[in-house]
């Protein structure tokens, strides 16, 4: 399997919320009015999970043009909502051996991501791929906290913070409680 | 207050006790009493109504009821005169972006339950109001929805996290 074009973005579509927030974020990305700024975010590669039957049809809607030319990869998911903490162990392991397989074969700039259980793995494999030279160095992970959390971080954004390159929260109590993470950034009411 | 069109939505989730409650006759009784006639149920992986209920509603409180699992719920949202909902970001945000009075009603069934904190925190600023599901039906008598604020968005700081991601891509 090849990809059409080295160093896509990968957006990481969640269920429900996570969704809606993430199309709206990417829109703003790819539809500045400097294009070369736009351009520099294509191909797009959406990542949804495999049981997720709503999240793409969410994103066409949203974006028709963006959807046409995205690839588009499902993966198993790490969680399912209400699933036991010790069967997430294993089901984390496969999740995480498939991030590691596609984050090694595309290559990603830039992955984008809002916060469902699925962004966790490829945030691991994204870092570890870096470290070892298979992302070029440049690359980054962007962590973009649900806007459901207002006073404390979701059990994501907890596991990723110390590796996000950028780690963006909606509400003043979550950025003063962070205040000392460089990483975390508060630009108001984003969405 | 006419709330003509009530749109109940539960996202993904599985939130059975909400689509009991709105069914209930307390519940109904104060729907009718806003000039509710329709009643718009997604209910996801919620237990949806069965068709004899569904007749007795129509029949006892003249609310024609349309339910149905997933759809992409746009027009769902604009048509509806209140949306009661869960407290997902994204029936959330349907809510603020479309200036829609919203109730939203909390499920402590979740394993983590930290929805409560961004429906207190927009109740706070007066975008919606929140509710347990336990109080859903007295709380449907007794709102004032026209009391709520329309949600602002502000494209300014939209722009400030796109600059920020362009200044991190650029090398």
């Amino acid at each position: 399997m090849t990809t059409s074009a080295p160093h896509p973005t990968y957006v990481i579509l969640g269920s429900g919320g996570h969704t809606a927030e993430m199309c709206r974020l990417t829109q703003a990305l790819l539809q500045q009015t400097d294009i070369e700024q736009t351009e520099k975010y294509q191909p797009i590669r959406l990542i949804l999970a495999n049981s997720d039957s709503t999240s793409e049809r969410q994103f066409r809607q949203i974006m028709p043009q963006a959807a046409q030319s995205a690839e588009i990869a499902k993966v198993p998911r790490s969680r399912n909502v209400g699933q036991s903490w010790l069967s997430s162990i294993f089901t984390s392991l496969w999740a995480l051996l498939w991030s590691c397989y596609l984050v090694w074969r595309d290559r990603p700039q830039l992955i984008l991501c809002n916060g469902p259980g699925t962004c966790v793995p490829f945030f691991y494999a994204a870092y570890l791929w870096r470290l070892f030279g298979r992302l070029p160095s440049h690359s980054r992970i962007v962590f973009v906290e649900s806007f459901c959390r207002v006073e404390t971080l979701s059990l994501s954004g907890r596991l990723l913070l110390p590796l996000a390159d950028l780690f963006v929260v909606h509400w003043p109590a979550l950025a003063t409680r962070y205040v000392d993470k460089k990483n975390v950034r508060y630009f108001g009411r984003i969405l | 207050m006419h709330l003509n069109t009530v749109y109940i939505t539960v996202g993904t989730t599985q939130f059975d006790a909400l689509i009991s409650t709105a069914s209930s006759e307390p519940a109904l009784k104060a729907l009718q009493k806003l000039k509710c006639t329709k009643l718009v149920i997604q209910h996801g992986n919620s237990q949806p109504l069965a068709d004899d209920e569904i007749q007795l509603i129509r029949k006892n409180y003249g609310i024609q009821i349309e339910q149905y699992k997933f759809r992409p719920n746009i027009e769902d949202v604009k048509s509806a005169d209140l949306i009661i909902g869960h407290a997902g970001a994204g029936t959330c945000m349907d809510i603020l972006n479309n200036h829609k009075p919203g109730l939203i009603v909390i499920n402590d069934t979740l394993m983590d339950n930290h929805q409560l904190e961004l429906a207190k925190q927009l109740a706070a600023e007066d975008y919606l109001y929140y509710c347990k599901v336990t109080d859903l039906d007295a709380q449907l008598a007794t709102l004032d929805f026209t009391a709520l604020k329309p949600y602002e968005t502000n494209p300014e700081n939209l722009s400030k996290f796109v600059s920020a991601i362009n200044q991190l891509m650029s090398h």
